[in-house]
């Protein structure tokens, strides 16, 4: 464990990145480069009777197009369980419809402007068929998730009998809540670049796992896994819609092999809309017991959240929720409701933020039942143990999140009657906190690190960067374990030429790069200790030890895992299958935290909601990169302001798929939306690892909604429990 | 995207005579090219007019007007140090609509013909949509209508007009002159846009083949104490849930003279005559405000979702006023 914090210096791609000098998936240059457009379905569920592409094949300049009748032989991807893909349902493989949206044809032109226009002249006819497109259509199918395939992986938490405990309680907040579904809009779409090499295929897109499109590719395409390689240096933008296999990349790939040429497929964002995952709809029922002084003693927090009909996606929801506090009694529960839209997928705390949502609402309903503040109501239920499976957590500064943050806030002024608070404009003024929690996860890694004696020093790894500064974390861990400048530092991820790649997402990033850089910092001393008379390294640089030996350079290359992960990881990370591990360690549970405080300004008359400003204090261990740190946190509470406030992707129940489907129509925040955001970190490391680094990307969203509508309720006496919480609602 | 000739005009004279059947104007193009990649405008023929360097004055110094060319770009006039003291509401209208990239791009002329923002209209194909495709229905009638029309809607077309600028334009008496095989004409701005009724296809007075060439304001002291204030649901770059042109000229504590303008809740650009003759020789106060308002929204009828839009409506009307009267 490390106690110097690290500097807070520039991220390593920012000169770069300013002068537009990445060049992301799409832009990637090819001579003979083709074009590929979509065209999709216009009904929500049936099959395809006949589909008629003479017109599109007539646009001068189409090279091909291609329908089920000539995708016939791809395979399907698979889901969670042993798979690579978003969904486990290939578009074009057969004539079945199975959403809104979902691609029919692809069109390979020699312009991107032949092949959009031949696409929207490709006709189908359908058999079509009755569907249930939202959570809330009439005879919807409602599973328990106990009952699906991932019932066996993932048990609903657990402790001592909470509807007992629930029932005998004095004091009791029963809720029901509503998050709605949201979509992602990273600024670079969904693309894919694929070409031939002979055999080889070479894809080209932003994605944040490289390792599972090259496999799912591979499984799709039926050609070993050997003959496929991804690269993605840089992604803009993923946040959980780019962390899988998404359906247009065998398409592109597909396209390519027929064309004998490079082609490229960027997917519009309407189609994105329609076609990529997305943060399911959710409803929660949510049961808190306390007597009167304010002990928790029971919470139940149940969730129907959307699945599709293809796949399972699962809820992990009560997962979090049951670590926000220490009451001894908790249960939990999910069902899944299979809608007719694609298979939603992890949208940044794709769980986690609903979750605290629902409970961190209640947490504030249930203080102004007992009369409590709500900083004292959740500082008296703080706890160094992890309530369902009795281990410490590996770190938990939570009430010093909520400490800190009141104080820097100036939360003792408030006056806890709603409605109490004006500002100089007349408006109503709220206050309002609520916490934030996320696990704590890693990955394995096979890291390639090579010393050289001129001082610089080459990192391959798996890991990808989509714009959180994931260069600048493996430069800093590395720079401080080897003694060198982190500018010294080259780093090569998002390549499954270079090293294997492992998702980049569930917040484990940071956390993984430090265990796999760790440990290779490690076997690098030991064999350049080999390489002195003495074997002491102490003192010694490795260019001068390297020198010294007259060794141009040196190479390790280390299999790293996660503390209690078996031997057989490895084999999970050569299929390309995650290999996650935590929250939960042998000896410990994991989880960061945070704390946000928010003041919304209500005005009397228009009742326009401002959030002017908000301070979030996170406990997410030791920061390695406090620039890209900031960024992360104040981009989760812009994020949450979206959802609290503005974002929900709108379904028309006769017809499926997603109306508001534009940047003009899906409200994300835009720059006047966003006042002052200040952040503090308490930067105190975790016992897990060295470097004492936690989660953090995902963490800094959760709590942010609930904060917005536990403050509406403070300015304006209304108990708003459904997302987003918009002007017609506070009237 | 389907093929097309490109034209460019040199003078008016020019740009109308090209203008048969099929062919349509490009100015700057944010709206036009929008539709075009929607499917939903498909010219054979586009005029660029772009290069008419007389329609892109404007002058705000006149003694009896102010005069706008077509081509007038929104950022340009919205910065106008004069219009910006004198006629505030005017400028307002226009910074506060689009972003600061589209207003760049984006003229007047073509600002006045923007389409709206109906999803059932913009989604195309499978929506019926009685405004793109005459007789197929309105899939909004029975669809999410929380940003459908208040006032002016009817059963086969309930599509907002969205534009802010002609909110102004209708309070302040604008006049549009245009061009056309026949000659020039001067038409009201009032009289430009048409309720849907049943030819929702129509939304306009224009003849095929005319062409707006200048936007004229008469010089009216009430400009000083005007403003356009505009409700959505984010605080910029985003169309009205609710708007309002409003302008006061006082007399002490009564109104001696007003005018009132809705955006956003209405098929066409909406001038609330009423709401001004309950204000006009009134002491002014809240209470004449919310009437105003409560006037101006008068013959409203609801959808399902968006009932809330009529006391927004209101209550922005209302709020407009007190800030003109700040002004005045
Ligand atoms: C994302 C987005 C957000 C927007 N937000 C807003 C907003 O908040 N508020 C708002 O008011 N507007 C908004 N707009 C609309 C914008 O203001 C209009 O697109 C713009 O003003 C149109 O001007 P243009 O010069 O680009 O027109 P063009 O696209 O060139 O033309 C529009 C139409 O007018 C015709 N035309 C152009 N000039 C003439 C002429 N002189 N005579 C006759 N016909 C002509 C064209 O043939 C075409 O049919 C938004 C647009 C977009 C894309």
């Amino acid at each position: 464990m490390t106690d110097v914090p690290f500097p807070n210096v520039p991220r390593e791609d920012a000169r770069q990145k300013v002068c537009g000098a990445p060049i992301f998936g799409a832009d990637s240059p090819r001579p003979g480069l083709l074009h590929a457009a979509l065209a999709v379905s216009t009904i929500p569920k049936g099959r395809i009777l006949d589909i008629d592409t003479l017109a599109a094949s007539a646009t001068p300049g189409v090279r091909q197009v291609l329908t089920h009748q000539d995708l016939a032989d791809l395979q399907l991807p698979g889901f969670l369980l042993g798979g690579y893909g978003f969904q486990n349902f290939q578009p074009l493989r057969s004539p079945d419809i199975a959403y809104r949206g979902q691609p029919i044809a692809v069109v390979v032109a020699d312009t991107f402007e032949a092949a959009t226009e031949a696409a929207a002249l490709v006709r189908a006819t359908y058999a079509a068929e009755a569907f249930c497109p939202t959570i809330d259509s009439p005879g919807v199918d409602i599973v328990d998730q106990a009952d699906t395939p991932m019932g066996q992986f993932l048990t609903e938490p657990v402790a001592a009998d909470a509807d007992a405990a629930f029932a005998a309680a004095p004091i009791k907040v029963d809720i029901e809540l509503k998050c709605p579904a949201q979509h992602q809009n990273p600024i670079e779409l969904i693309a894919t670049v694929a070409e031939w090499e002979g055999d080889t295929l070479i894809v080209h897109e932003g994605t944040q796992n490289a390792e599972g499109v090259r496999h799912g590719l591979a499984r799709v395409l039926g050609i070993p896994a050997g003959q496929v390689e991804v690269i993605s240096p840089f992604v803009g933008g993923g946040f959980g819609q780019k962390n899988s296999l998404q359906m247009q990349t065998a398409l592109a790939a597909a396209a390519s092999r027929r064309a004998g040429a490079p082609v490229k497929l960027v997917v519009p964002r309407t189609q994105l809309f329609q076609g990529a995952s997305f943060r399911p709809a959710s409803r929660h029922h949510v049961r808190l017991g306390a007597d009167v002084s304010g002990t928790l003693l029971a919470a139940i927090h149940e969730t129907d959240a959307q699945s599709s009909r293809i796949d399972f996606f699962p809820g992990e929801y009560a997962a979090t929720s049951a670590r926000l506090y220490g009451w001894s009694a908790f249960r939990g529960l999910h069902r899944l409701i299979r809608t007719d839209t694609q298979t939603p997928g992890f949208m940044r705390a794709p769980f986690e933020h609903p979750a605290c949502f629902a409970m961190e609402t209640a947490m504030d309903e249930l203080a102004y039942a007992i009369g409590m503040d709500p900083v004292d109501l959740r500082l008296a239920n703080d706890t160094i143990l992890d309530p369902i499976t009795k281990r410490p957590f590996s770190s938990r500064h939570a009430g010093t999140c909520l400490r800190r943050g009141a104080e820097r806030f100036g939360w003792q002024a408030r006056s806890a009657e709603p409605r109490s608070m004006r500002s100089a404009d007349g408006s109503f003024v709220g206050w309002g906190v609520a916490l934030g929690a996320y696990p704590g996860m890693m990955v394995s890694n096979v890291v390639r690190l090579t010393a050289n004696s001129d001082g610089g020093v080459e990192i391959a790894m798996g890991a990808h960067e989509m714009g959180q500064g994931m260069r600048s974390v493996i430069a800093a861990v590395a720079g401080r374990k080897l003694r060198i400048s982190p500018g010294a530092v080259t780093v090569v991820i998002g390549d499954t030429r270079a090293a294997l790649q492992q998702p980049t997402a569930g917040s484990w990033g940071s956390a993984s790069a430090a265990l796999a850089i760790e440990a290779a910092a490690d076997a690098m001393w030991k064999a350049l200790a080999k390489l002195t008379p003495d074997g002491v390294v102490e003192g010694r640089s490795p260019s001068e030890i390297l020198k010294a030996a007259a060794r141009d350079s040196l190479d390790v290359e280390t299999m790293v895992k996660p503390p209690g992960q078996p031997d057989d990881v490895f084999g999970l990370l050569r299929s390309g299958l995650v290999s996650r591990a935590g929250p939960v360690f042998d000896d410990c549970v994991s989880f960061s935290f945070i704390a946000h405080f928010v003041e919304v300004h209500v005005e009397p008359r228009l009742r326009r909601i401002r959030v002017p400003r908000v301070v979030s204090v996170a406990d997410c261990g030791r920061v390695i990169s406090p620039r890209t740190a900031l960024s992360q946190v104040r981009g989760g509470v812009v994020w949450g302001i979206g959802a609290a406030l503005r974002e929900a992707s709108e379904t028309d129940p006769r017809y499926g798929g997603f109306l508001n489907a534009d940047l003009a129509e899906y409200a994300i925040p835009v720059n006047a939306d966003i006042g002052r955001i200040d952040v503090e970190f308490i930067d105190e490391p975790d016992g897990l690892l060295e470097s004492g680094v936690k989660s953090l990307g995902e963490v800094s969203l959760c709590g942010v909604a609930p904060a917005i509508a536990n403050a509406v309720f403070h300015a304006t006496g209304r108990r708003l429990r459904e997302l987003p919480i918009r002007i017609e609602h506070v009237m | 995207m389907q093929p097309f000739t490109y034209v460019r005009a040199s003078n008016v004279g020019d740009a109308v005579k090209a203008l048969s059947r099929g062919a349509k104007l490009l100015a700057g193009g944010t709206t036009l090219y929008d539709l075009m990649k929607l499917r939903i405008e498909r010219p054979e023929r586009i005029i660029d007019i772009n290069h008419l360097g007389e329609l892109k004055h404007f002058d705000t110094s006149g003694e009896r007007e102010l005069v706008f060319g077509a081509l007038a770009r929104m950022s340009e006039v919205a910065a106008d140090a004069g219009l910006v003291r004198d006629y505030p509401a005017i400028s307002e209208s226009l910074w506060r609509a689009a972003s600061q990239q589209l207003r760049n791009m984006a003229s007047l002329g073509g600002n006045l013909l923007q389409r709206t923002r109906c999803p059932y209209f913009r989604g195309g194909e499978p929506y019926a949509c009685n405004k793109r495709d005459p007789g197929s229905g309105c899939a909004a009638a029975e669809g999410l209508d929380r940003g459908q029309a208040l006032l002016g809607a009817s059963p086969s077309c309930s599509a907002v007009y969205p534009g802010d600028f002609a909110a102004a334009l209708v309070a302040f008496d604008a006049e549009i002159d245009v061009v056309g095989p026949g000659g020039e004409r001067v038409l009201p701005f009032e009289e430009l846009h048409r309720e849907p009724a049943d030819t929702p296809q129509k939304e306009t007075t224009l003849e095929p083949g005319e062409m707006i060439v200048r936007i004229r304001i008469p010089v009216t002291p009430l400009g000083r104490a005007s403003t356009f204030l505009k409700v959505r649901d984010r605080e910029s770059y985003a169309f009205a849930l609710a708007s309002a042109a409003v302008a006061l000229e006082m007399d002490g504590d009564v109104v001696r003279d007003a005018r009132v303008a809705v955006g956003g809740l209405a098929t066409r650009p909406w001038r609330a005559r009423a709401a001004e003759r309950l204000l006009i020789g009134r002491r002014f106060d809240e209470s004449a405000a919310r009437a105003a308002g409560e006037a101006a929204l008068d013959g409203a009828i609801p959808g399902r979702s968006n009932a809330f839009r009529i006391e927004l409506g209101i209550r922005t009307v209302t709020d407009a006023l007190m800030t003109a009267r700040q002004r005045a």
